[in-house]
């Protein structure tokens, strides 16, 4: 029973960080058709900010505004200077964005070298609870509720307000929405630092999570990002969070009982899910 | 027209005559060990044209292939006596290996979108990483192992003559094989998939097909790439071998097999160069970056490459 609870906590808390970083990645699909190879490096620019941002104010709320600016910052940069310039041309896209995602890991063992960096869990957070005979790790909870947290904050913005009314119109038709005098081209660099942003902010969680941190960080993590935006459907944001705890608890099981196809078992659930539905499990509806 | 041919043909002939020569004239072995270097990484180069240039496919997976052939031969040799025989079986076996996995992905996903293709083949060979890492009994992981190589290769200069002799008829064949209707047909897939299906062409057998050749071809260059190093470990299935193969078929021009060539002799000098000036100014140690931000502006104002943008503006098609 106990080794179940924590398998399912593990594999929830992981979901929920691939989850902020594939609900950017399949909103910016979404909107532009656009597929950001560097969401990676934003995620991995994140937990360094983060950390930073810890050892240098000693409060982890401050580290976690701190990573959060970061990656809005960034996300506009990339934006404008990465973006912009081959808009509509998937091919050159795909290209480039693979390249600034070299160039951000790169800068990354430029400004904090080339070694691993340790992550601490901030005191507040650390240790754990006990329900029984149940031990939970404090933080491990504390990123499932974030996670949640952020879920349905986005979930409201998406469904009750304005503008995520634009981004939901513009991921169904954008050539409508342009046509009613809104500019979609802003409305996407919104969403570009918004999606950054919340990459960041999963980096940040990750750090302490896994104790250290090293530039390569931001591709492993993609390719999980990438399994479960295929899985959850491009543009869906719930999908992207059933398949983020879909992937982190078989990730997380596997990993107990056959490790060696820990990562295998993600391939063949995204294998099977292109194979027969093609669109993802959650397809995008008016 | 027929004169230009010609001319070309002249000149290739020249060059290759002058670097098959090289390694009598020059006795500097560095220079004869990059050389070789390149020859092999652009027959990589080209195998990724193939896909990237003319059949608009863009494979995040490539390395794949080039470990397949890497660990195909090394093992091979390793098991076995060095000779040639068990060397040429090991290069059969590893273009097996490679063709059928190219062959099987291909089905799976070249269906998809540009988006989903490249996202698969990164995850793909990802896993094929992961799986070189944990046989441990057969790649002995990240360490690698040594091996020998056939006698025949132990004369730096054979082996040279024989990367060479391999790079020719690669890129003869490879030049049948775009030039041939084929390859015509690959163009049109490229150019306007809906279009050619209208006209009859089943784009996906096309696609399938060129990612089999491309698979196969990448087989060879890590095949001789573990010999020329008689050391395999991990690296070989590393996404920046890939990384390499995309940066050198970019900037020697997309479309055209000499660009490759080209792309592979630039990236190579200038990585063994930027390497040698690390040791004097330390930030040269992080040269990738300087390749991250050449291939973005590459990327943007440059996208056809060196051959492209001269044969533009020589203002003539291939």
């Amino acid at each position: 029973m106990e080794l179940w609870i924590n398998l399912t906590v593990n594999g929830l808390a992981t979901g929920m960080l691939i989850f902020l970083l594939a609900s950017g990645l399949t909103l910016i699909f979404g909107l532009m058709s656009v597929l950001n190879f560097a969401h990676g490096g934003l995620f991995a620019w994140g937990a360094y900010a983060g950390v930073w941002f810890y050892t240098v104010t000693n409060s982890f709320t401050l580290a976690l505004i701190g990573a959060i600016l970061t990656g809005a910052v960034l996300g506009f940069i990339t934006e404008k200077l990465i973006i912009t310039p081959v808009y509509g041309d998937h091919v050159q896209q795909i290209l480039i964005t693979l390249g600034f995602m070299i160039v951000l890991s790169e800068m990354l063992k430029v400004v904090w070298g080339p070694n691993q960096i340790a992550a601490k869990v901030p005191p507040a957070l650390s240790g754990s609870w006990e329900f029984g005979d149940v031990l939970i790790i404090k933080y491990r909870l504390f990123i499932i509720i974030i996670g949640f947290l952020v879920f349905g904050i986005f979930q409201y913005i998406l469904k009750r307000t304005k503008i995520g009314l634009i981004v939901r119109a513009g991921v169904l038709n954008k050539e409508m929405v342009q046509a009613l005098g809104i500019n979609i081209k802003r409305v996407f660099l919104l969403v570009f630092m918004t999606g950054a942003a919340l990459a960041a902010f999963g980096g940040a969680l990750m750090a302490p999570y896994s104790g250290v941190i090293y530039a390569e960080m931001g591709m492993d993590f993609a390719i999980l990002a990438f399994i479960v935006v295929v899985i959850g459907g491009m543009g869906s944001f719930p999908g992207s969070l059933l398949a983020a705890i879909l992937v982190g608890l078989a990730g997380s099981y596997m990993a107990y009982y056959v490790p060696d196809l820990s990562l295998a078992v993600n391939m063949i659930i995204m294998v099977i899910v292109l194979i027969f539905r093609p669109q993802g499990l959650f397809q995008v509806k008016g | 027209m027929i004169a230009k041919m010609r001319g070309n043909y002249l000149l290739l002939t020249i060059i290759i005559i002058a670097l098959a020569l090289f390694p009598f004239v020059s006795d500097s072995r560095t220079l004869t060990i990059l050389l070789t270097q390149i020859f092999i990484f652009a027959i990589l180069a080209m195998s990724y044209d193939v896909l990237l240039g003319y059949t608009g496919i863009v494979s995040f997976g490539h390395a794949m292939f080039f470990g397949i052939g890497a660990y195909a031969t090394a093992i091979i040799l390793k098991k076995t006596e060095p000779t040639m025989l068990s060397f040429f079986l090991s290069i059969i076996v590893g273009m097996l290996l490679a063709g059928i996995v190219s062959f099987i992905i291909g089905l799976l996903t070249l269906r998809l979108q540009s988006h989903f293709f490249a996202m698969f083949t990164l995850a793909v060979s990802g896993l094929f990483l992961v799986a070189a890492e944990k046989s441990r009994t057969l790649t002995q992981g990240n360490d690698g192992f040594t091996f020998r190589a056939p006698e025949f290769f132990a004369d730096r200069t054979t082996f040279y003559l024989f990367v060479l002799a391999c790079l020719l008829i690669i890129f003869l064949l490879l030049r049948l094989f775009v030039h041939s209707p084929f390859g015509s047909v690959l163009i049109a897939v490229k150019e306007n998939e809906t279009r050619s299906a209208a006209l009859g062409y089943k784009a996906i057998y096309y696609k399938v097909m060129s990612s089999v050749v491309a698979g196969v071809v990448a087989s060879l260059a890590g095949s001789l790439y573990v010999v020329s190093l008689r050391f395999v470990n991990t690296s070989v299935m590393g996404i920046d071998i890939t990384l390499n193969a995309l940066l050198m078929t970019i900037i020697g021009g997309v479309g055209t097999l000499v660009g490759p060539i080209l792309g592979a002799a630039i990236i190579q000098l200038a990585q063994h160069n930027l390497s040698n000036l690390a040791k004097t100014y330390p930030i040269f140690e992080r040269w990738i970056i300087f390749f991250g931000i050449i291939y973005i502006l590459a990327v943007i104002f440059f996208p056809k490459g060196v051959v492209g943008t001269i044969r533009e503006k020589l203002g003539r098609k291939s």
